[in-house]
């Protein structure tokens, strides 16, 4: 009987399939004493140009603290998931870390819908959480205080565009924002600031994503003859909406945040177009040797320079921190107390260090230390999010110019 | 491990519920619904919101699944004069506008923001981790009363109708019978059953963004329902069993394979559902538990 046969086969493959898939307990329930670390960065999905530098950050810093003789004792091992950018992928993913890895930290969420979807299972578990997020409701769904963001919160950058327009004199600003989380968030949190220093916006235009134009959008932006344009945009649609801005000849200024104003704009749009755009970061420590040092390794292992992937600093400086967290924890110790260490190793008071290895001998030493990033000086406040402090960038004959620091 | 496979089990089931109800509006009746995500996101977010306000989640699971089938109702109705591929197109059309719709209309759904903090199921009685098993326990249940309900419908005569209506609308007419008020009544149906599925849905992944009802779960469903089989309720149940089986267990594939990355298994894990689709439509386009003719 022929579908007789074809049911058994099925029925062997799926039970092949169950034993494969309970194989991997078996070999992990022996590892001897290591601190784990789950790594659930988006591979894939919409944070795909992101996710493998920011995978391959944390093997860097993994192998940095390992070679360092690791961690309070501990070597540090990896187990990696790919968030595919969506809660519901990223949900098993950090069930399957938590539950057959025994992961003590989930580090790594990128999109706010993923790390707000992942949060509770990690905060019922007892785990620590590091994301690259920005929406302000990850700050005050935290209730335990495990949950840490290397990335300011899109409120911070708002509130930092508004210093900025203010100190440059603009009265009329605009705003287009890209209709997501973080777009909106940007807008939204300078509409806030400027708000609250008695000014007035102008217009404002949340935008879809993945359109060939957007003339119209901006059309009824310059309409209103805004002094300067504030986004909250990422490079593909904002090199399209300067491309028509341009042609439209209409004098305004922008500030745009520096994910999306960034070389590749310039190389897209040219010296011309770019000309006396503001872009503003968080100010990255390039200048701090965690910073080179993870450059020159990041170049070797992806071919990329690190200022291409700003979250790839983060996720390599999440490493750090728990290690560092760990060794000032002493030997063995638990979730809890490593994360308690968090705030103590990143914050100052304390010597400056820019690795674990330098760390490491500095709390050898019984001496308290203050790791400076490469993503950012790292100072966590109340919430566990980083207050960076924000460089305002001007592009001059194609060069991103640093014109200022502001601190919010 | 086990809470893992609890959370495995329990999206494999939310599939087979919105599975079922696919099954039952195109396996057994022909229509072709490319919208079947919009009831899950209408299901999905009545629920978490009426909860968020308070509601117990009972009467909001209900409120949820009703508001899915009434949706159901006009595109129920634009079924009967569209056939086939016209009606594919306006239901994904449909599904788009329901999503647009939950990302514009932020004084309700936060739009893009999302809703965070949606209650877990059975959290208020204070079981700890039971409470995932309380969910896997009731997802079964409910999935065997739908496959009941299912099979009960297909075997009365009105099922021997419905399908009767798939294979030959007009003779169905000639015999005077009216095709038109059971094509909307399936329609209902079936989108209930997807309403009911996001109400599960939303109480276990606790966050909603508009981002996670785009058409590709409509097509994730389609993709169960032809491996196990249109027009057959076990296939309904097998094919979201194995898509759950590649989606989840390739991820054990790496660590049974050394050398393949992160990122490499990311789009293996793609490929592998694609050529298991492939390979099913060349040997086997019935699907598993599919008959070749009726």
């Amino acid at each position: 009987m022929p579908s007789n046969r074809t049911r058994r086969e099925f029925l062997a493959t799926g039970a092949g399939l169950a034993a494969a898939s309970m194989l991997p307990t078996l070999v992990f329930a022996q590892a001897g004493a290591t601190f784990r670390i789950g790594s659930l960065c988006p591979i894939s999905g919409g944070g795909s140009s992101y996710g493998s530098g920011m995978q391959k950050a944390i093997e860097i810093a993994i192998a940095d603290v390992n070679a360092a003789g690791g961690a309070g004792g501990r070597k540090l091992e990896l187990f990696s998931e790919d968030s595919q950018t969506k809660p519901d992928a990223a949900v098993l993913a950090a069930k399957k870390l938590i539950e057959v890895n025994k992961v003590q930290a989930v580090i790594g969420t990128w999109a706010s819908g993923v790390t707000l979807a992942v949060m509770p299972l990690t905060d019922a578990a007892n785990l620590i959480e590091m994301n690259c997020s920005g929406a302000p409701a990850i700050s005050t769904e935290d209730k335990k205080d495990l949950v840490w963001r290397f990335q300011a919160t899109n409120d911070r950058f708002g509130a930092a565009f508004a210093v900025i327009a203010e100190k440059r004199g603009y009265k009329r600003p605009a705003t287009m924002a890209f209709n997501n989380a973080s777009g909106i968030g940007n807008t939204e949190g300078f509409k806030k600031a400027w708000e609250k220093k008695g000014g007035q916006i102008v217009a404002s235009v949340v935008y879809e994503p993945s359109r060939p134009s957007y003339r119209s959008e901006l059309q009824q932006i310059l309409a209103a003859k805004p002094d300067v344009i504030v986004t909250g945009s990422y490079l593909p649609d904002t090199t399209i909406i300067l491309r028509e801005w341009y042609q439209s000849g209409q004098d305004v200024k922008w500030i745009i945040p520096g994910w999306a104003a960034n070389p590749d704009l310039v190389k897209a749009l040219g010296n011309e177009v770019c000309e006396g755009i503001i872009s503003v970061d968080s100010v990255s420590n390039e200048n701090a040797p965690s910073y080179k040092s993870l450059d020159a390794q990041y170049l070797k292992a992806t071919g990329k320079s690190l200022s291409s992937n700003v979250y790839a600093a983060m996720t390599y400086d999440m490493v750090i921190c728990i290690a560092l967290a760990m060794e000032a924890a002493g030997a063995n110790a638990t979730v809890a107390q490593v994360n308690a260490k968090i705030r103590d190793v990143a914050n100052p008071p304390g010597d400056k260090v820019s690795s674990f290895a330098e760390g490491k001998k500095l709390i050898a030493e019984k001496k308290k230390v203050n790791f400076e990033g490469a993503s950012s000086r790292l100072d966590f406040d109340q919430y566990g999010d980083v207050t960076p402090d924000f460089g305002v960038y001007v592009i001059e004959k194609g060069q991103l110019v640093r014109r200022d620091v502001v601190s919010i | 491990m086990t809470a893992y496979l609890v959370a495995v089990g329990i999206v494999a089931l939310i599939y087979m519920l919105l599975t079922l109800g696919l099954n039952l509006q195109y396996g057994y009746t022909g229509l072709i619904n490319f919208g079947h995500v919009a009831f899950f996101a209408i299901g999905a977010y009545a629920s978490a919101l009426l909860t968020l306000s308070g509601w117990p989640m009972a009467p909001a699971f209900a409120v949820g699944t009703l508001l899915a089938g009434l949706a159901a109702w006009p595109i129920g109705l634009l079924s009967l004069r569209l056939s086939d591929d016209y009606l594919a197109v306006v239901t994904l059309g449909f599904s788009e506008a329901v999503r647009i719709t939950i990302q514009e209309e932020r004084w309700l759904t936060k739009g893009v923001q999302g809703l965070p903090g949606i209650p877990r199921m059975f959290q208020s009685l204070g079981i700890g981790e039971y409470a995932e098993i309380a969910t896997l326990a009731l997802l079964v249940v409910v999935n065997a009363a739908a496959v009941a309900l299912v099979v009960h419908l297909v075997r009365s005569p009105y099922g021997r109708l419905i399908q009767a209506i798939r294979d030959d609308e007009v003779a169905v007419e000639a015999l005077g019978k009216h095709p038109a008020r059971l094509k909307v009544q399936v329609f209902m149906v079936g989108a209930a059953l997807a309403g009911l599925a996001g109400g599960f849905y939303a109480h276990f992944i606790t966050y909603l963004s508009p981002d996670q009802f785009l058409p590709l779960v409509t097509f994730y469903v389609w993709i169960a329902m032809i491996i196990g089989g249109p027009g057959r309720t076990a296939g309904a149940v097998a094919g979201a069993t194995i898509l759950m089986v590649f989606l989840e267990g390739s991820r054990f594939t790496r660590e049974l394979v050394p050398g393949v990355s992160e990122v490499q298994l990311a789009s293996v894990r793609i490929a592998m559902i694609g050529l298991a689709l492939i390979l099913m439509t060349l040997y086997r386009p019935q699907g598993i538990f599919g008959e070749r003719k009726e």
